[in-house]
């Protein structure tokens, strides 16, 4: 149930920002690009959570020696169907922590993406006058 | 000497991505500033001719960052990532050596370096990066300094600083939507394979295929890498953000931009579809063929018509990426069939097609650059008899046009004879006559641009030409890259055989997974 909600919330954010997109002022599509890096943001969360507990990316050193060879990285066990690594026994407790690794890194690309674009927007609006998109084409040439 | 050979791939990430904050300390000292940058940039040029010989020699280099083997980043240097990056090394620094004189000293000695410098690290980490998370990583890193070197200002006051900004939103709104999508596509391709190790990935999905337990979901996944990179190069419903862009940029950005930014879109294409999406060529071979046919087929005829000389040649990358991207869907289509032989064919041809636009091109975007400074406009129609004012620029664009045009002896030549006699063994006749059409558009469109810019008279209501002659930090790049361009086409052996080896590598990626997967942990 829990997960129900989750996904609804991821879609609608991703509905408000692509509505928000399609718009003709510059301000809006900008919000609606952070709104959907949000969505994409809780996308990768919710990517972290298993429901069999075979996909926790934790090396730990016996199973490597268990593996296909003394220290060798490639240790998945396919014939098995261990797509990740390692380890068999179902963890319910905790989550992929790579996911958690990821969103940080998508949250400050988003912030840097989204201060270059509004510096820009604040440029455009001092040079036309005005940030319709639509205007602006009107103004070209 | 041993530290600098164990290290060497990182070095090349490591180095511009230190630049840019040593050419911002040295603000205050331009001249200081300027040294440093071109001997620094002169040093990333060998140490990436280093790189590739080092890997033609010894074999692909698997180099760990942290000591987490597959689950942590990865840099892999193959012949194909080392290739780019030789590319991008020298375009980089020829176009860096160009901006002294082009670019306004107000921008130039303010941002300029350390945001190039970052570009450059960007673009060498998306080809040398083994992990598709990273590679996003460093896609933003190259799409914000890119952005940011648009809007810089040449000295020649040509393009309004309005029109810049208006087509860096559009650049920036377009890939900020790619790189959300790619940010999808990586996290859904993490969820069901539980790996972000392109090595990882590939073997994975193989298996997957092997056992013919494939989730139907991989397919949007590998459509969705498709459209990202797609928008990156340009391909047909994504093309639209080029023609306003490139031109806008100052020259060295808009060959930087041409030559090498595009390229990236085309070097995930052969990363994604050849090597973790294999299994799935069959599904997605016609779609790139389809798609290239109607890019090279728009980009020509829009060619045509164009009156402003950078855009012109905008539309023409348009048209030249579809040819390198027709070379992958018939490779596609052709190893999904089973022949791998013919596949390994087609695509050496296509990779060669892509070294001979890059270089090429980014030579003509010089070239226009040195032309704009003359005329002092982007008209084609208000130039004309500049062979007298400029003839070192005519050289260089005649044999820029004969390249693209693909008219002997330039390399342009060598790499449609390649792709289109590849492609005609494989039997596709129809998307090759297609293409052998618009080549015919292509070499009007190309010639008809250098017969307004540099034969008859100008018009006197136009005015004079400029009376500055162009310095030879300008004309020196261009001869450069011309010289070659012609070495491209004379003596073509050595890059055919690279190419060849390149795609051999693709089609066939076991050497790739041997290098990343099987190591010892350090």
């Amino acid at each position: 149930m829990n997960n129900f909600f989750l996904e609804l919330t991821i879609a609608l954010l991703f509905g408000i920002g692509t509505f928000l997109v399609l718009r003709r002022d510059m301000m809006k599509i900008i919000i609606g690009f952070g709104i959907i890096s949000h969505a994409i943001n809780l996308y990768i969360v919710g990517g972290g959570v298993f429901s069999d507990g075979t996909l926790v990316p934790i090396l730990e050193h016996e199973q490597a020696i268990e593996g296909l060879g003394q220290g060798l990285i490639y240790n998945d066990n396919l014939a098995a169907g261990i797509l990740g690594p390692i380890t068999t026994t179902p963890y319910t407790e905790f989550v992929d922590p790579l996911v958690q690794a990821l969103v940080l890194t998508a949250i400050v690309i988003g912030l840097a993406t989204t201060a270059f674009v509004l510096t820009l927007c604040y440029r455009i609006n001092e040079e036309y006058g005005t940030i319709d998109v639509q205007e602006l084409r009107r103004l070209r040439e | 000497m041993s530290f600098l050979m164990d290290n060497l791939p990182i070095f090349l990430i490591a180095i511009p991505l230190l630049m840019a904050p040593i050419t911002i300390l040295t603000k205050g000292s331009p001249g200081l500033q300027k040294v440093i940058d071109i001997v620094v940039g002169f040093g990333l040029l060998c140490l990436s001719a280093l790189l590739i010989t080092t890997v033609w020699k010894h074999g692909i280099i698997a180099y760990d960052v942290g000591e987490f083997g597959k689950y942590g980043i990865v840099i892999v240097a193959d012949l194909l990532g080392a290739g780019m990056v030789v590319l991008n090394c020298l375009i980089g620094f020829l176009g860096l050596v160009y901006s002294y004189d082009y670019i306004e000293d107000k921008s130039l000695n303010q941002t300029y370096h350390s945001l190039y410098n970052l570009m450059l690290a960007g673009i060498n980490g998306i080809f040398l990066t083994g992990d598709i998370f990273n590679m996003f990583v460093f896609f933003e890193i190259m799409l914000l300094s890119s952005a940011a070197l648009i809007v810089s200002n040449e000295n020649s006051k040509v393009t309004k600083i309005s029109d810049k900004m208006e087509a860096t939103m559009k650049y920036l709104v377009l890939n900020i939507l790619g790189g959300n999508v790619m940010l999808i596509a990586v996290t859904s391709l993490y969820a069901s394979i539980g790996s972000l190790n392109m090595a990882d990935i590939t073997l994975k999905i193989r298996v997957l295929a092997e056992a013919g337990a494939v989730p139907w979901h991989l397919y949007a996944v590998g459509l969705l890498f498709i459209i990202v990179f797609g928008g990156k190069a340009a391909m047909f419903p994504l093309h639209y953000w080029l023609p306003d862009v490139h031109p806008t940029a100052p020259s060295p950005i808009s060959a930087m931009l041409s030559g090498v930014i595009i390229k990236i879109g085309a070097y995930g294409i052969l990363r994604v579809l050849f090597m973790m999406f294999a299994p799935f060529q069959a599904v997605y071979g016609p779609v790139i063929l389809f798609m290239a046919l109607v890019t090279l087929g728009l980009g020509a005829t829009s060619a045509i018509g164009q009156t402003d000389v950078k855009r012109m040649l905008a539309y023409s990358s348009v048209s030249q990426i579809g040819y390198v991207f027709l070379g992958f869907g018939m490779a596609a289509m052709a190893n999904a069939a089973g022949e791998a032989e013919a596949a390994t064919l087609i695509l050496g041809a296509s990779v060669v097609y892509l070294i001979n636009h890059a270089l090429a091109k980014s030579m003509l975007f010089l070239t226009s650059g040195g032309i704009i400074h003359t005329a002092e406009t982007r008209d084609m129609r208000q130039m004309g008899g500049m062979v007298s004012k400029a003839p070192m620029m005519g050289v260089a664009f005649l044999v820029g046009a004969m390249s693209i045009g693909g008219v002997p002896p330039m390399g342009g030549f060598i790499s449609k004879f390649l792709l289109f006699d590849a492609g005609l063994r494989s039997q596709f006749y129809m998307p090759i006559g297609i293409a052998l059409i618009f080549a015919v558009f292509t070499l009007f469109y190309m010639f008809r641009g250098w017969m307004l810019i540099f034969w008859g008279e100008r018009d006197p209501q136009y005015g004079e030409y400029s009376h500055h002659k162009l310095s030879p930090l300008i004309v020196a790049p261009v001869l450069i890259l011309a010289a070659i361009v012609l070495i491209l086409g004379l003596y073509p052996e050595p890059v055919v055989q690279l190419s060849q080896t390149i795609a051999n590598q693709i089609i066939d990626p076991q050497p790739y997974i041997d290098a990343v997967m099987v190591r010892v942990i350090r």
